[in-house]
């Protein structure tokens, strides 16, 4: 296979609409999930702002029960499917064919449809919320038999399972396309032991998808059915069973949390070398490690269900204890990276240490809990919510932030301010911090989540306040990066292919890439190869 | 009732818990301090000063012995965890062959029903949440279900919770081991009015108790 | 290929080995039923790969090629703008939305569908 395509048509401009909607081409498909996703971060940022000022002071009346419940449903829903995944999808979407020298996805076309899928799948659950009983207010996890008809009577909750069905076929279909791009589609020379880890970790997080999600659209559809249809599989009221949506859920439900992961340690893989000037240390490990991560975690859902009474708790505490282990080595190879370094703390790299520190409290606290003794109490209390935001807030989102810094000036060809880009780091990292570490201990003295509001008692009001104002800096930090867009947009300071002297072939292009990716390629003889070509004394291999 | 901030353990059962806890909060403080450390030490000692680059550091990307360590060692870690937390679990979870009080808990949206086999049954209003009375001591059996949707029973002082599933009948024992009333509340979502739906425990001595149970029985 | 055949291999028996090994110690059969169903679709997409990909040579796979050794291969030929994903996914949206707002919307879009069906019969031609 090769890198040279039939192409006839000249670039667009930016601005032609039909272009943008008829596209089929990787790099503009990459480009539009992450900006839907970026859109969606800030109208689900907005609500947890709401959701924060109404707990800010105990017995608070700001915000109506009904009203709080939608507002963590929705928040929950965007989140986790309409912005950490699909950003993921986005940037892998932009960056896969690039980095393995391909000049598109495998399946271009079906690539596109996902795109519109999950598009019209994400407006359909918010379009919920202007229906008269409003959005779906049976949270994310939409527990049956909570989420059936005779107590979520809304259109809402019908819209919403409509529009998360949309978007979990939407993610399956482009997890092949991953899957069979990266396979098949690799330039000469790119055997899969020289991807870079980024492609790698797609692949893990491709095959999660493909396991994970059929059981996701099975429990939708059956929802629906038992609401509709006059179906009975989740209302143990006419013989159905209420653990049943539980597994089913969480058989989805937990893989998909390393979905939402596994991109994100493809991405500080990428990012850490570049801003150490080292290779990755220990490859192979990493790669490793991240299927060892994709397969542990298919076997440990029902931790999510120790406090049922109802699963085998020893099973899924031992292989979720196991999982610590394979997420330990990437640590020691992250630090192994960074050691002896030639360290810059440019904002890619900033964001990137900012997401050890905070991944490794969600991570720490992830194996408490994953100890049944210690989940009987932590259990849908503050200190669970604290633990899922510090590995998919201070984890994924910072991320998130670092590929945004990382890759910006590929997708458009200019780069992000790097003093704004330092001050929305510290706004982020100690909002963050302010917010989410108090719900620790908001979670241990007893507050459970999912409450619109709680008394007066203990250190509780002291505690709420204190998040809610770390979420106000964390606003701001957000408010730092819109600014930062429109400042380094107007700047119009274009750069060159390699502006961080990176090592991956998307760097080997111009900024941002010609419709066909590339008009020549460098001889592929390690992970490394634009490194190589600048660096041929150090070169391995020895080609030239 | 709640005056401290960290749960203070009223049963038997919580004080193990609360081992759990310890346990698993200083080995994974100690764990995060070390990591935390290795990586702003790497950041720190080697980050580069000012904007000359310089010659290329040390390209070296591998060291065997060293990857076989960071996985073994923390592997070695787990397991000894899990084998701590595989007993500490069995212990909570042991159901005495005779208990001496038991009572059924039916959850619903938005309340509690406390019924004792062979006494009274507590109701609650929504302005006066309803309060569990158990005797110092003594075992307690809890047979806990729920009669619309999932909630869960959760005593913060107890360290313990349990879901309520309709059609999924679960039993727990509780050795309330401490004078005093304690707050608890539905810890699974279950809809509008979740946010109030409390209960209060009440520990009493045995003789309090069975003048209480009598006095209630009707 | 062989790097992907050995991945869907190993996958397929971790599984059924988690599978197993679940259904020994719990006994539990809504568990054991889906990793079962897991374990069945990696084992039959390694299957595919067996029997399909395995003579394939990719020059990706060649550790010494260069470049040029993929001269005037082409990938395919394919347009770089298509009007039918944007069209298929608004007329499946329109069906799903239907099914619970109203008919005619879902009717709407099962005749969407049909037109993208056509249209990529015609185009494929
Ligand atoms: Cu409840």
């Amino acid at each position: 296979m090769s890198p040279i395509a039939e192409q006839a048509v000249a670039p667009p401009g930016r601005s032609d609409l039909l272009g943008w909607l008829t596209s089929t081409d990787h790099k503009r498909i990459g480009t539009l999930y992450v900006i839907t996703s970026l859109g969606f971060f800030l109208v689900a940022g907005a609500l947890a702002v709401v959701m924060r000022t109404q707990l800010a002071r105990p017995n608070s009346t700001l915000v109506s029960p009904h009203a709080f419940n939608q507002l963590f449903t929705l928040h929950g829903t965007a989140m986790i499917f309409l912005v950490v995944a699909p950003f993921a999808v986005g940037l892998a979407n932009f960056l896969i064919p690039l980095q393995i020298g391909a000049p598109d996805m495998a399946f271009p076309r079906l690539n596109a449809t996902s795109y519109w899928m999950f598009l019209f799948g994400g407006l359909t659950v918010f379009l919920g919320a202007l229906t008269s009983e409003g959005a779906a207010d049976s949270g994310w996890t939409a527990y049956a038999p909570l989420s059936e008809i005779k107590i979520s009577t809304g259109l809402g909750q019908d819209m919403w399972i409509v529009g998360v069905f949309l978007v979990s076929v939407a993610t399956i279909l482009t997890a092949i396309n991953f899957i069979t791009t990266t396979f098949i589609y690799r330039a000469p020379g790119m055997t899969m032991w020289r991807i870079p880890i980024f492609a790698w970790e797609m692949v893990a997080t491709s095959l999660l998808i493909f396991m994970a999600f059929p059981s996701l659209a099975a429990a939708l559809l059956l929802l629906f059915v038992d609401r509709h249809l006059g179906g009975h599989a989740f209302d143990p009221s006419y013989g159905g069973n209420a653990v049943l949506w539980q597994h089913l859920f969480w058989f989805f439900g937990h893989p998909e949390v390393y979905v939402l992961i596994l991109p994100y340690f493809g991405v500080v893989s990428e990012i850490i070398p570049v801003f150490s000037r080292k290779p990755i240390f220990g490859y192979t490990g990493l790669v490793i490690a991240a299927f060892a991560i994709a397969g542990l975690s298919m076997g440990v859902w029902a931790h999510h269900m120790f406090t049922t009474g109802a699963v085998d708790d020893p099973f899924f505490s031992f292989l979720s204890f196991m999982i610590a282990v394979p997420t330990g080595v990437k640590f020691f190879n992250w630090i192994g990276t960074m050691w002896r370094g030639s360290i810059s703390l440019a904002t890619p790299m900033l964001f990137c240490v900012g997401f050890l520190m905070n991944f490794l409290l969600g991570g720490v606290t992830g194996v408490m809990i994953a100890s049944p003794p210690i989940d009987f109490h932590a259990e849908d209390s503050y200190f669970i919510v604290a633990h899922m935001h510090y590995v998919l807030g201070g984890g994924s989102l910072f991320a998130i932030f670092a590929a945004l810094f990382f890759w910006w000036p590929k997708m458009f060809g200019v780069k992000l301010d790097e003093r704004l880009g330092k001050l929305c780091f510290w706004l982020l990292f100690v909002g963050f911090n302010v917010t989410f570490f108090p719900m620790h201990l908001l979670g241990i003295e007893g507050m459970p989540r999912r409450v619109f509001t709680y008394p007066d008692v203990g250190s509780f009001p002291l505690l709420n306040s204190l998040a809610t104002a770390g979420s106000y800096v964390m606003l701001a930090g957000v408010v730092a990066f819109a600014w930062n867009v429109v400042v380094s947009t107007r700047k119009r300071d274009p750069v060159g292919p390699d502006p961080w002297e990176a090592n991956s072939l998307e760097w080997w292009t111009s900024s941002p890439p010609p419709e066909h990716n590339f008009d020549d390629l460098p001889p592929i003889r390690s992970a490394r190869p634009v490194f190589d070509a600048h660096h041929p004394e150090i070169a391995k291999g020895g080609a030239g | 009732m709640h005056g401290q901030m960290w749960p203070s353990p009223a049963t038997a059962q919580a004080s193990v818990l609360a081992n759990d806890w310890l346990l698993f909060g200083t080995a994974g403080l100690a764990v995060a301090v070390i990591v935390w450390g290795l990586i702003l030490f790497s950041v720190f000692r080697w980050r580069r000063k000012g904007q000359t680059e310089g010659p290329l550091p040390p390209q070296f990307d591998s060291n065997n012995p060293l990857e076989i360590a960071w996985t073994a060692i923390p592997l070695l870690i787990v397991l000894a965890l899990f084998v701590y937390t595989y007993r500490a679990e069995a212990d909570v979870e042991r159901l005495a062959p005779k208990p001496d009080v038991i009572v059924d808990v039916n959850a619903y949206q938005w309340n509690w029903t406390f019924a004792y086999q062979g006494g009274p049954t507590v109701q609650g209003s929504f302005a006066d949440p309803p309060q569990l009375v158990l005797p110092l001591g003594e075992t307690v059996r809890i047979v806990l279900t729920s009669s619309d949707v999932d909630h869960a029973f959760w005593v913060p002082d107890f360290l313990f919770k349990r879901d309520a599933i309709p059609g999924h009948p679960t039993s727990f024992d509780l050795n309330p081991s401490k004078l005093g009333t304690y707050l608890g509340r539905c810890a699974e979502f279950c809809g509008f009015d979740h946010a109030l739906m409390d209960f209060s425990v009440r520990v009493v001595s045995s003789s309090d108790f069975n003048r209480w149970r009598s006095a209630h029985h009707t | 290929m062989m790097v992907a055949l050995r991945l869907f291999i190993s996958s397929a028996v971790f599984s059924s080995v988690i599978a197993t090994a679940y259904w020994i110690f719990s006994k539990e059969p809504t568990g054991t039923f889906l990793l079962g169903v897991m374990s069945f679709g990696l084992l039959f997409v390694a299957g595919y790969t067996i029997v399909a990909e395995r003579e394939a040579d990719l020059v990706g796979d060649r550790p010494e090629a260069r470049p040029v050794d993929a001269a005037g291969e082409l990938v395919g030929t394919y347009s770089i703008r298509s009007p039918l994903p944007v069209w298929t996914a608004l007329a499946v949206s329109c069906v799903g939305l239907g099914i619970v707002v109203s008919p005619a919307v879902a009717a709407l879009g099962v005749v969407a569908m049909l037109i993208a069906g056509v249209l990529f019969i015609l185009q494929s031609r």
